[in-house]
Order: C-alpha cells, then structure tokens, then sequence
C-alpha cells in the first residue's frame, strides 16, 4: 500500500513537472470530441454530471443556450433557422474576454483592434513623469471559451536613447499577470450581467 | 531600468485585480414518461439546485467546491443533500482534485447514450459484471497535459471513505492512469486501473469525424473478481414464533422459525472471477442548430460467459432559456436477471438547466 503510494505520488509529481501551460486548451480539444460532460479527462461528481448533461442538452449542438423559444414553436420549428437559434461564429474569439479587454484598455488609444483574431494593441503610452520611456500593452483572446488560460498579455516597452527608441529587454511577468487577471475579473462581471445568449 | 519599471507598473496598476471570491448557483430539473421493460409506464421528476464555490488567488490558482440538494430520479426520493467532499485546485497547466474521487475504471468502454431518466427507471438487470464493485472513495486525482497529450491519473487511498481516510491502515485503495493524444483526424485515448482487491481493467477507443458526426469504437477488458457470496447461505436469521394462531404442533412465544441468508440471483452477476470484455460504439450528430441525435451500440461478457447487447438512440432538441426535449430508448438483450431485467424501454421528457 505504501509503496503503491509512493510510486504514484511520484508519477503525479514528474507529470506535474513536465505539465505544459495549456491544459485548458488541450481539454477544451477533447470537449469537442467527446462532449464536455463525458470529457474522460473532467472529473465530475454526480450531480455536476447530470447539471453539465442538461446543461448540453439545453444548449444544442451549437453550444449556446438561446434567450427565445417556446415550447410549441421548438417542437415544430425542427431544421429551420427561425427558431431564433444563435449559430456559432467562424471566430474563435470569446465574447467575454473580448469586451473585458476593451473595457480596461478603454483609458488608452487603441492601434489595432481586431475580433476575428482576437487581437488588441494600443499605441504609445508615454507619462511626462518618464519622457525617455514608453510602453504599449498587446491583448491576444485566444480561446472561444472563458476560461483561465483563454487571454494573452504582453507589454513592450522602449528607451529613447540619442533620438531613438530601443525595445527594452526588461520582462514584465508581474504586471501582465495584473492585467490578465483584471481582465478575468471584468469578463467574470460581464457574463454574469448578460442575459443567456 | 529602474523608471521603466515604474512605467510599466503606473500602467499595470491601473488595472489592479484583487484576489476574489465567488459562490454561484446553479441546478436542473427534469419530468418525463418511462416506459419501462415490464410496460409499465411512470411519470417521474427530479431536481437539483448545486452551490459553487471558488476563489482564484493572487497567483492565478483557482479553488472551488461544491455541495448539493438533489431529488433523485432513480426512485421515490425526498431532497437529499450531498457534496462538499472534495476541493478542486485548477492552474493553466493541471487540474487537481482532492477528496471524494472516482477511478477510471471502465476505459474504452463505450456505447451508452440513452439519459439516466430513462435507463434508471426502465428496469433493466443484466447479468453481466461489468466495472469495479466499487470504484471511489477519498483520493486524489491530476489531470494536465503533457506535450500534445491529455493524462490523467487518480488514486484512492480506500473506497469505504469519502471524506475521511485513514492512509497508513487502509487496505481498499485503486487507481487508474488514462491519455488521450489528438492525431491527425483521431482522437485516442486508452487507460488502465488496478483495485488492491484484484480487480483490473484495460482499453482503448478512438474517435473520429465521420459524416458530419463524430464516431467513437471502443474495447474494454476487465479482471472481475466472482461475489464469494453467489447463491452460498451466508447465514441464518432465528425469530420467535408470534402468530395468534401458529400452525399445529408449534407454539408462540417459545418456538422458533430459522431462516437461511443467501446470495440473490441479482446481486451476485459473477460467480466465476475472469475477464469481462466489452465492446462498443457511439454516433452522435447534429441535426440542426438546435437538435442532436445519438445511437450507441454495446456488447458484453464475462466469465461467466453471460452476455448481453444493448442499442441505444437519444434525441435531443433545445428550447431555449435552458430548456430542451428529449426522446431515449433502449433495448437490453441476452443474459439479464429477474423476469423483465431485457426488453425495450423508452422515455421522453424534458429537462432545464437553471
């Protein structure tokens, strides 16, 4: 028993160690094959088990569980398009983690702001405390879900030296972390304000 | 550096994120027509309200629990609550779950999609031992990917526990180790699992986009260990006499009847311990936006060589406003126990999801 123990708190260990970042990602994959209730890999108790299958079944094949729909006209709108079903986008932009992006970078002048790929630069931002110094923050959605894993920060900043600016070399773990987990925060309030969709 | 620093810091901080807290309510509720295998038919309901907890702390790890009030839709059931013996600890790379887990114990077993409503209340009784006697208790499991793979391991420390375990005394433990890995247009995925009491089980299924569907073909091979107790007296049950009018030559209050305990025909499927082997196959498409359709295909023996074969097909159409429409049946054929343990059932209903 013991030595069945070991060995296994081993192998947890070594898996851990050589786990790569996108867990997430990797089981959303293989919510797509299986169905995200009979995902082998989600350890579901019970309940949480039948919740997720009505869940799924409420949401149909496109994955959204729509706002209008009686009953009757459910029943007997079957293959057509007026039963006010929500048909997935070709992007893979989650909606959530999109507006909670623009909303905290709403004080900064947005460069490039792109849905389908997901992606958010601003220009320039430059404080007349530090006028040799300038950063820019880019925001990369790139999951159709919200989750953890699903928003990319990363900031870059340039040196003005002798008329020109130089990229930095410096990295910014801790305030990108701070953002990505700000714009978790907002998309988490977002979806919790939006009506199903 | 330094101002740069402070540069990129002013920015961040404007943004600051705090650590926070969340409970969150979620259930369903579902009522539906069985049709069960005796012809019978029965109206039932069920419901359930489960409240969420989690927390995501200053480095990104998410914490989350969970308890529960269900009515069950198995039998006449009053709200029984449940949960809360487990924590769920989830990073960008793993998921850990601590407390009350389950084992892998059927991998590569496929071929059931008919909903709990109607398989629970149709009356099926196969006779063939398929899964462990017992398969959770307090334990812990990891879930992560490594590479282009997804692992996932758990160990139980004993399946008589689901909160507490004593680790050094126990005696009941199992675990189970299971990879999925993505190629080219497959989906494999294969696992093992391993009972101290003897039980093991193997298998594999792979699953690919096929017209429009996705089709799943599995193979699981199980080591049963036989019920010691099939259709052997484990013992006797004495009673006085009570009757107001015993029969002749017996006496209340001063004889005695003896009654013999033995293993049902229902509760013991094994009698010879071996290999169980179960193959199966899923096919699952949308119809349109809104509905779905399953069939599902699954065949079994084991070493007692009782088999069965079972046919699937679930139909599925959303509402809206988390409602949905289903339509299930099932038809269990081959060695089953009792007189309507085979036949054909099916149910229809609908289910919210809140």
């Amino acid at each position: 028993m013991l030595a069945k123990f070991v060995f296994f708190f081993i192998t947890i260990s070594l898996l851990f160690g050589c786990s790569s970042n996108n867990h997430e990602e990797k089981l959303a994959e293989l919510d797509k094959v299986y169905g995200k209730c009979d995902n082998p890999h989600r350890q579901l108790r019970p309940l949480e088990y039948e919740i997720c299958k009505d869940k799924e079944a409420a949401a149909g094949p496109d994955g959204v569980i729509d706002n209008e729909g009686g009953m009757i006209d459910g029943l007997f709108s079957f293959g057509n398009d007026n039963s006010g079903a929500i048909y997935a986008t070709a992007s893979d932009t989650n909606n959530f983690l999109w507006d909670a992006s623009l909303q905290v970078l709403d004080n900064y002048s947005l460069k490039i702001s792109d849905f389908d790929g997901g992606y958010i630069e601003t220009n320039w931002i430059q404080n007349v405390k530090v006028p040799n110094q300038r950063c820019l923050v880019k925001s990369h959605v790139t999951s159709k879900e919200l989750i953890s894993t699903g928003i990319k920060i990363k900031i870059l900043c340039e040196n003005l030296f002798e008329k020109n600016w130089y990229v930095s070399d410096e990295e910014f773990y801790e305030e990108e972390k701070q953002l990505t987990l700000k714009i978790l925060q907002v998309a988490k309030e977002i979806k919790e304000i939006t009506p199903q969709s | 550096m330094k101002k740069l620093t402070y540069l990129a810091s002013a920015v961040a901080a404007s943004f600051g994120a705090n650590a926070y807290a969340d409970v969150s309510v979620s259930g369903s509720g579902t009522v539906g027509y069985v049709n069960g295998t005796d012809g019978d038919g029965n109206v039932v309901t069920g419901s359930s309200v489960a409240f969420g907890l989690s927390t995501t702390t200053a480095n990104g790890i998410t914490i989350s629990s969970g308890l529960s009030i269900t009515v069950s839709v198995t039998a006449e059931n009053a709200a029984s609550p449940g949960g809360g013996q487990s924590l769920t600890f989830a990073t960008g790379g793993a998921t850990i779950v601590v407390g009350d887990i389950s084992v892998a114990d059927t991998p590569g077993s496929v071929g059931g999609v008919a909903g709990a409503m109607t398989v629970e209340n149709a009356g099926f009784d196969s006779d063939v031992q398929t899964a462990f006697d017992d398969d959770d208790g307090t334990g812990i499991s990891l879930s992560t990917a490594v590479g282009g793979a997804t692992v996932s391991v758990a160990y139980v420390f004993d399946d008589d526990s689901d909160s507490q375990v004593n680790v050094t005394d126990a005696d009941s433990g199992a675990s189970s180790f299971g990879i999925s890995l993505p190629m080219g247009a497959y989906t494999l995925s294969a696992g093992v699992a391993d009972h101290d009491s003897g039980e093991s089980a193997a298998g594999a299924s792979v699953s690919a986009a096929i017209g429009g569907g996705t089709l799943t073909i599995g193979y699981s091979s199980q080591t049963m260990i036989a019920d010691p107790t099939a259709g052997v007296t484990t013992g006797f049950v004495t009673t006085f006499v009570t009757d107001a009018a015993p029969a002749a030559g017996i006496s209340a209050g001063t004889d005695v009847t003896t009654t013999a305990t033995t293993g049902t025909a229902s509760a013991d499927d094994l009698s010879i311990g071996g290999d169980t082997e179960v193959i199966g196959a899923t096919y699952a498409m949308a119809l349109d936006a809104d509905t779905s359709i399953s069939v599902g295909y699954q065949s079994a023996k084991d070493a007692d060589s009782d088999s069965t074969t079972q046919f699937d097909l679930a139909i599925s159409r959303s509402l809206g406003g988390g409602a949905s429409v289903y339509v299930d049946m099932r038809t269990l054929s081959g060695d089953t126990d009792g007189a309507n343990g085979d036949g054909t059932a099916f149910g229809f209903g609908t289910s919210v999801a809140f």
